[in-house]
């Protein structure tokens, strides 16, 4: 009997919710709508350690373009699900952003395997997706325009890699790479351009399983292959292990790991002597504009790692591509990024100048916290820098930035 | 593979790996033994003595024993506290609810502990040590105490149920609840202990699988699987199975990283538990029907 009880009671209150959140909801009328634009950053997971200031930095620009009147009257709102570096999960949280909140553009997704699952939902319900995602194969896809790529592509990032590490003598060299849309076109970069250099060679290439927990093995080849440099192509977790493998296997040689998979936790998580003397890339916001300054002030002066930069520009593209348009859905939006990013517009380095522009009637040309954000016709980002940089005695030394 | 001495490197590699897995395989087949269902919660449970065994070691600045100890207290009392609270009650709906259940209390330990310590990872306070060198057979030091920690609080539990009348009791409700019942044993009481051991070793093996690696708020997760499939090939319910299960699974992982592409690794658990079950089906050690 109790049973039935419980029911009731659950019904009866399920009943109230409706009528509450129905009267809630009518307050809404009356008012222009409000455009409704969706986040999907890593929150857990690999790129959990990125995620939630991807988002802060999206939050961030829309709280300031709502401040600066929204887009031609109509405020803005995010809605964010977690894509929990994980594609299935991607995919629910997409689905339920397009399919639910009628979101009118996608940002913020970092990994690869995500974004490639993403972009289909995208481009079929017509609505733009701006990425930090590297992988070649994700501008390659038929998008029709819908991608935008803030990230340079994975062939660029590694050939300029391979490029450095032949510079700094590099020979033999081990790849171990985490299963992923880039591994395989990583391998193809780095053979092409060591067979190039005099005695180079790609001395062994394994591709493991991200959520692996022992590296044995994997570490035995490596030593095994008498290498000069491993390029540990992984993600936080995966590379935190492998590189406390290798220094208790004794490898002596350089570790040339992308910059996602080695920051700040890591000097938490390893002592000095494992992580000295690592050797990291990645492609570098533009430190100097007004838009990265603002960013990090935003941050309260903290480092700001180059995702959030591009999501900041990601969320700004969108609010000012919408306004140029005078219409905020998709289709509008993907036609208008262009004519806003790249062109003969006066150049602004925030969304609320650009806003006021824009209304003013005048033309934009936005330069962002990541770079300048030219894109080309597939989607792909124009003229990025990178940065080099050694880890020592438990924090970051910049070797070159080119 | 080159001569001896890799075959021997592999097996060294898997009996390590295969004893970080033991813990959490003993702990799933001592719940599963008495109360009769797939407890996936061990993951969460793992997690959460992973993060207690680092509060203790790290932030009180206790030594590894002593972490070691709160990590099996305190994931013990966490899935008492789960079990009585929240899959208890679901137990007349038949094993097949609790064990859904279960994996829902393992997403909601795990974003607890997201909510409380956050996404980054964590490492013990402790020196990452070179690795022994025998005849090129590659030890580490760290990986060999951890085999040592496995083996002693495995040992403490057969002792237990060997030795002592509450292990006898346990194992009288394991073998037929109905006849340990008409005998006087209360089969609530074996319960909660069977799940406050069982938790309790899940999270000891937590923090040795951070000792081993690093911690984060899926160290419980990632290895589920395998933990999952050491349980089964050593027959479900059998707790000498489970070591053995764990062993199995941990040298046929790294055996299969040599032989085939790494990538495939995972699928050795799988293929483990296919093998072992159309062969003998109620798995390695464990008993028909």
């Amino acid at each position: 009997m109790t049973r039935y009880g419980i029911s009731r009671r659950a019904a009866l209150l399920g009943t109230g919710g409706a009528v509450a959140s129905f009267a809630i909801g009518g307050r809404a009328f009356g008012q222009a709508p409000a455009v409704v634009f969706g986040a999907l950053p890593p929150l857990t997971g690999a790129g959990g350690p990125y995620g939630p200031a991807m988002l802060r930095a999206i939050q961030g620009v829309v709280e300031e373009a709502n401040a600066a009147g929204g887009i031609r009257g109509r405020q803005i709102r995010v809605v964010a699900e977690d894509d929990q570096t994980n594609p299935d999960a991607g995919v629910r949280g997409a689905r339920k952003l397009i399919d639910v909140d009628r979101v009118t553009a996608l940002m913020g997704t970092w990994a690869s395997s995500v974004t490639t699952a993403v972009a289909p939902l995208c481009w079929e319900n017509r609505i733009p997706l701006f990425t930090v995602s590297g992988a070649d194969s994700i501008t390659l896809l038929p998008h029709q325009g819908f991608i935008f790529r803030t990230q340079p592509n994975s062939r660029l990032q590694i050939a300029t890699g391979a490029d450095f590490l032949i510079r700094q003598g590099a020979r033999r060299i081990f790849h171990l790479a985490a299963q992923s849309p880039f591994a395989q076109s990583s391998q193809d970069v780095l053979l092409e351009k060591f067979r190039a250099v005099q005695g180079g060679a790609v001395a062994g290439y394994i591709v493991y399983e991200r959520d692996k927990t022992a590296f044995r093995s994997e570490v035995d080849q490596i030593l095994r292959a008498r290498v000069d440099t491993v390029f540990l192509n992984g993600y936080l977790p995966d590379v935190t292990i492998l590189l406390r493998e290798l220094f208790r296997a004794g490898f002596e040689g350089r570790r040339f790991t992308p910059a996602y998979a080695v920051n700040q936790t890591t000097f938490q998580t390893l002592p000095n002597e494992v992580t000295n003397g690592v050797v990291t890339w990645q492609p570098s916001p533009d430190v100097n504009s007004g838009a990265f300054r603002r960013l990090q002030t935003r941050f309260g002066n903290v480092e700001v790692d180059p995702y959030s930069a591009q999501t900041h520009d990601h969320a700004t593209l969108a609010i000012l591509a919408a306004a140029q348009a005078g219409d905020a859905s998709g289709v509008a939006i993907r036609d208008h990024v262009r004519r806003i990013a790249s062109g003969q517009g006066e150049v602004v380095d925030n969304v609320a100048d650009g806003l006021r522009l824009i209304n003013a009637g005048r033309a934009v040309n936005f330069d962002g916290a990541s770079g300048p954000v030219d894109f080309d016709d597939r989607g792909d980002i124009r003229g990025t820098k990178f940065r080099y940089e050694r880890a020592e005695n438990g924090r970051f030394v910049v070797m070159e930035i080119t | 593979m080159a001569d001896w001495r890799d075959l021997l490197q592999v097996l060294v590699n898997g009996l390590m790996t295969g004893s970080v897995l033991m813990l959490p395989a003993i702990g799933f087949s001592c719940i599963f033994a008495v109360l009769r269902y797939p407890n996936f919660a061990v993951a969460g449970f793992a997690t959460v003595g992973a993060f207690a065994g680092w509060v203790a070691n790290v932030q009180w600045g206790l030594p590894v024993g002593l972490a070691l100890l709160a990590a099996f207290l305190v994931a013990g009392a966490v899935g008492l506290a789960a079990e009585e609270t929240a899959l208890k009650p679901l137990r007349p709906a038949g094993p097949l609810t609790v064990a859904i259940a279960s994996v829902a209390l393992t997403l909601l330990l795990e974003n607890i502990l997201r909510f409380v310590f956050a996404n980054d990872l964590r490492g013990y306070d402790l020196p990452v040590l070179r690795d022994w060198r025998f005849e090129g057979i590659r030890i580490n030091p760290q990986q060999a105490m951890n085999v040592g920690y496995a083996v002693a609080a495995a040992s403490a539990l057969f002792a237990l149920l060997a030795f002592t009348r509450l292990g006898r009791a346990m194992r009288a409700v394991a073998d037929n609840p109905a006849l340990a019942d008409i005998k006087g044993v209360d089969p609530g009481r074996i319960a909660r202990v069977a799940v406050f051991l069982g938790a309790g070793l899940a999270g000891f093996g937590g923090m040795l699988i951070g000792l081993d690696t690093s911690i984060d708020p899926l160290t419980g997760f990632r290895v589920i699987l395998s933990v999952f499939a050491a349980a089964v090939v050593g027959g479900l319910g059998s707790i000498p199975g489970a070591a053995l299960g764990a062993l199995v699974v941990g040298v046929g992982e790294e055996m299969a990283s040599v032989l085939l592409s790494p990538a495939y690794r995972t699928v050795t658990a799988f293929l483990a538990i296919l093998l072992v079950l159309t062969i003998r089906p109620e798995g390695l050690l464990g008993r028909r029907g």
